[in-house]
């Protein structure tokens, strides 16, 4: 028991490195767009920011949905579930961003922006809601940097799906312990995540975008 | 400085070769009050905010051969929604933003602020949350961040839609005021009831996207007949059975109460009509009986407490037919919304044959494939009455239904709801400030003025 | 303290308690968090809702990892349920203590963000009433249809973006209406200073945190 600790505080640097090797890549690959996310116009960040508040408004109702799961789930041994259950919820801004507005840094403002507007909303996780809000926002800009703003489809929203499953999950690992239960739970617990990423950030994303698309709202470059 | 603004040639388009405004010569005085008058969609707070330097910026392309003698930095504009203005908590805050803006040194502005605040009597409102204060109240506290930035020209989009009569006349009076000290003032309405007292230029916009400046005697009789209204003919409400009674009821909003009245019934089955100033609650009222705010003492409706509804109980019973029509759709196309009400509706009228004849006799048989955000004004508003009407609720509240109506679409409406009525009637309470074709149509009606529901069939047997 | 300065702190120490399994240091950092939201004066409901709130997670997770993970370990259990609090504590005893107003005229001037951030993002948390009645009528709208839509719904969330678009196009035309242009100098209505005090606390502080991982348990 005491090797295993060893092990678990040597690997919170490699993955603390790992997220900064993420946010890195992302940023060399929209080098030139450093600059283009600087010119994203006052309208948009408003709009980005309205985008992820409104997402966390309308999940306050899913809040219930968090704590009854946990209530259930808990004496089961699968409490933590409750969390992957819910978490493509939470992460849907970010996606619905990148959607909405089809360009490099959308899915992570959206998220960013949303968690920093939401910390001032009676939000009683108040300023560590931007830490969750970083690392959600850099894991589902991910899957849009990795396939190189060039699919805001199907196939971007999947792979946004699998960066945000992933990166959440080895985020969780750490701050919410999941490095201590078994292999068969996280085993569970990374498939019901994906799941539910897959649910709420993939296809819900997705009917909504498509809802949006029709009305002839979307950015079309 | 002091020359008239002029506007050549200007040309302003949304889509390429669709021009929403054309204006060919136009001199706007200095130093005076100016109102553009003309119906929605004209193309007058277009006018406006090209002015303001907002279009095309925000939208859309201008002609390159316009010319305007006006800079945008000369002038500032306020809006015609109270809440979609300030970017900050408080009036304060939001005029030390703006003077911020303009590069004003900190030690100048707190003089500034408070000298302009104090201009529109609103010093006790400068640390008041937003939220906790009126339209009307946020509208003075609008102008009064102008007036702090000391803007020559001050540009108004529909600034009185949601003002209660007394915040009105006032807003006008320091308007007025503002003239005098040499400023110009341009206001965009399309409601000429409360300028009798200022007396201002007028420009009217046609709906051929072309402008005319209005002579003096001109002016004069729209103003006069603005204020002119039909005599409506109605019946006491005591007369018929009531579905919803109001008891000890109390509609009130930050820093206003709306409605005050010891008692109030509406007439099951027959249309009744609501009138009174705007901001003087009316659509606060309807959205109150839809269960979309909140009210004080009783409200029963068949007997039981409205509280008690469910949201989706209530849902069943009472539609409301939002004043902005957008806000009634759910979905993309006409043809989508229109089988949505088919699915869910229940309204024993609308038979295929009867749904068909209808949507011929609203013009919109062609448009079911359309997206119902890219419809007019006026089509948007015939396809939500159609839906809502189909969907069969037993008491139906319409909030300005007719706007945006030409009198024949407007007649084509009545038609179809008195259709539905003599099939299955309905409880339905019409809010309008258009009462062109309603005396013959409406059983009764109520005028709300000084926070009370007078029953104007009682007033007037 | 500067709120620039006061969010880096707050939000270093909680990286750091992260990724590290010390118990005694929560409970001082929850202690401290406390008091700093005691010294605030919140309402009774604020602090029910901060105790209350936390504590399904909090147990959720403490006896998972007590009574259904392998290692049986209650200690672990204990550090991962203060944790939480922690987080909670210090979160709001920024939160509570700093405007939004507040800490974007800190970031605009302490950390040089972009205005159109600092003040784009402000303007959106001040629509907030707005956007709740918005989903309301929505909602409403749906059951007048009979629909009922909740947060499964694509509809709530595309009407919700067409409110969404109008609002930002208006409040972005209303700021630069009043004055506001992108990238244009600005002067300042309050100062906000970083004094070296603030650097001492915040020095100071991180040392105490670390100091205290070392010796604590």
């Amino acid at each position: 028991m005491n090797r295993q600790k060893i092990d678990l505080t040597r690997t919170p640097q490699t993955f603390c490195w790992g997220v900064f090797l993420l946010t890195w890549i992302e940023i060399y690959f929209h080098k030139g767009d450093i600059s283009m996310s600087k010119r994203y116009q006052l309208k948009e960040v408003i709009l980005l920011a309205l985008i992820g508040i409104i997402f966390g408004v309308i999940y306050y109702a899913g809040d219930f949905l968090y704590n009854g799961l946990s209530i259930v789930l808990t004496p089961v041994g699968l409490g933590p579930m409750a969390n992957d259950i819910t978490m493509g919820l939470w992460c849907m801004a970010g996606p619905m961003a990148a959607m909405l507005l089809r360009r490099p840094a959308a899915s992570f403002l959206g998220e960013f922006l949303g968690a920093a507007g939401e910390m001032f909303l009676g939000g009683q996780w108040g300023a560590s809601n931007l830490i969750s809000g970083f690392v959600q926002g850099v894991a589902s800009e991910l899957g849009f940097t990795l396939t190189a703003y060039k699919h805001f489809d199907w196939f971007g929203l999947t792979t946004s799906a699998l960066t945000s499953t992933f990166i959440t999950f080895g985020w969780d690992w750490f701050r919410n312990g999941y490095a201590h239960f078994s292999l068969q739970l996280n085993l569970i617990l990374l498939i019901a995540r994906f799941v539910s990423m897959f649910i709420f950030c993939g296809v819900l994303v997705k009917l909504v975008a498509n809802l949006l698309e029709r009305a002839h709202v979307t950015k079309t470059n | 400085m002091t020359q008239a603004i002029e506007i050549h040639n200007l040309s302003f388009s949304y889509e390429p070769q669709l021009p929403v405004l054309k204006v060919a010569d136009l001199t706007i005085p200095r130093k005076t009050m100016t109102l553009l008058y003309g119906p929605s969609g004209s193309g007058k707070s277009t006018l406006l905010k090209i002015l303001a330097g907002l279009l095309p910026k925000y939208g859309g392309q201008l002609d390159p051969g316009s010319e305007i003698s006006l800079k945008a930095t000369e002038a500032a504009m306020m809006f015609q929604d109270p809440s979609l203005q300030f970017a900050m908590d408080t009036p304060w805050h939001e005029a030390e933003f703006a003077l911020e803006n303009l590069q004003i040194p900190p030690v100048e502005m707190p003089a500034r602020i408070q000298a302009a605040f104090a201009t529109v009597e609103i010093s006790h409102l400068a640390h008041r949350q937003f939220a906790t204060l009126s339209g009307g109240e946020k509208q003075r506290a609008a102008l009064a961040v102008i007036i702090a930035m000391q803007k020559p020209v001050i540009l108004l989009d529909e600034p009185f839609a949601s003002l209660d009569p007394v915040n009105r006349k006032r807003l006008l009076q320091q308007l007025q005021t503002q003239v005098e000290a040499g400023k110009t003032v341009i206001i965009a309405d399309h409601d000429l009831s409360n300028y009798q007292a200022v007396n201002p230029n007028v420009i009217q916009f046609g709906t051929d996207h072309q402008t005319q400046v209005l002579t003096s005697q001109a002016v004069r009789q729209l103003l006069v007949a603005a204020n002119q209204q039909p005599v409506i003919p109605a019946k006491p409400a005591a007369q018929f059975p009531a579905i919803l009674t109001g008891t000890n009821l109390k509609i009130t909003q930050p820093n206003q109460v709306l409605i005050d009245q010891a008692h109030f019934q509406l007439p099951a089955n027959q249309i009744s009509l609501l009138t009174g100033e705007s901001g003087s609650g009316k659509s606060t009222l309807l959205k109150v009986l839809a269960k979309l705010g909140t009210y004080q003492g009783s409200l029963l409706y068949a007997g039981q407490e409205l509280r008690k509804y469910s949201a989706r109980r209530w849902g069943r019973k009472c539609g409301l037919v939002f004043q902005h029509a957008a806000d009634q759709f759910l979905n993309v196309t006409v043809a989508e919304e229109l089988a949505l009400s088919q699915k869910q509706g229940r309204h024993p009228y609308f038979t295929p044959a009867n749904l068909q004849n209808a949507l011929t006799k609203l013009g919109l048989a062609a448009l079911t494939d359309r997206v119902v955000y890219s419809l007019s004004g006026g089509q948007q508003k015939k396809l939500q009455i159609l839906v809502m009407l189909m969907m069969g609720q037993p008491l139906l509240l319409l909030d300005e239904p007719f706007t945006g109506l030409d009198a024949k679409s407007a007649q084509a409406i009545r038609e179809l709801i008195d259709a539905c009525q003599a099939t299955a009637p309905a409880t339905i309470l019409v809010v309008s400030h258009q009462l062109n074709g309603l005396a013959d149509w409406v059983d009764c009606h109520f005028k709300l003025q000084n926070q009370h529901l007078v029953d104007r069939g009682e007033v007037l047997a | 303290m500067n709120p620039s300065l006061k969010l880096a702190l707050v939000l270093l120490i909680s990286l750091e308690v992260s990724f590290t399994q010390k118990l005694g240091i929560n409970l001082i950092l929850i202690m401290i968090g406390l008091i700093l939201i005691l010294k605030t004066r919140p309402s009774g409901l604020t602090l029910v809702r901060l105790i209350a709130i936390p504590a399904i997670p909090a147990a959720t997770l403490a006896i998972t990892i007590g009574a259904f993970s392998p290692g049986h370990d209650w200690f672990f259990a204990a550090v991962l349920a203060s944790r939480i609090y922690v987080y909670v504590c210090l979160g709001s005893a920024v939160t509570l203590a700093t405007t939004p107003l507040e800490l974007a005229r800190s970031l605009e001037q302490n950390c040089h963000l972009s205005a159109k951030f600092a003040y784009g993002t402000l303007a959106a948390i001040n629509l907030v009433p707005r956007i709740i009645s918005a989903v309301k009528t929505i909602r409403a709208a749906g059951q007048m249809r009979g629909l009922t839509l909740s947060f499964w719904s694509p509809q709530l969330y595309f009407k919700a973006i067409l409110s969404a678009l109008t609002w930002s196009d208006q409040v972005a035309q209303a700021m630069e209406s009043h004055g506001f242009v992108d990238d244009q100098a600005r002067t300042t209505a309050h100062q906000i200073r970083i004094t070296a005090w603030d650097w001492v606390i915040l020095v100071v502080s991180l040392a105490l945190v670390q100091g205290g991982l070392i010796v604590l348990p």
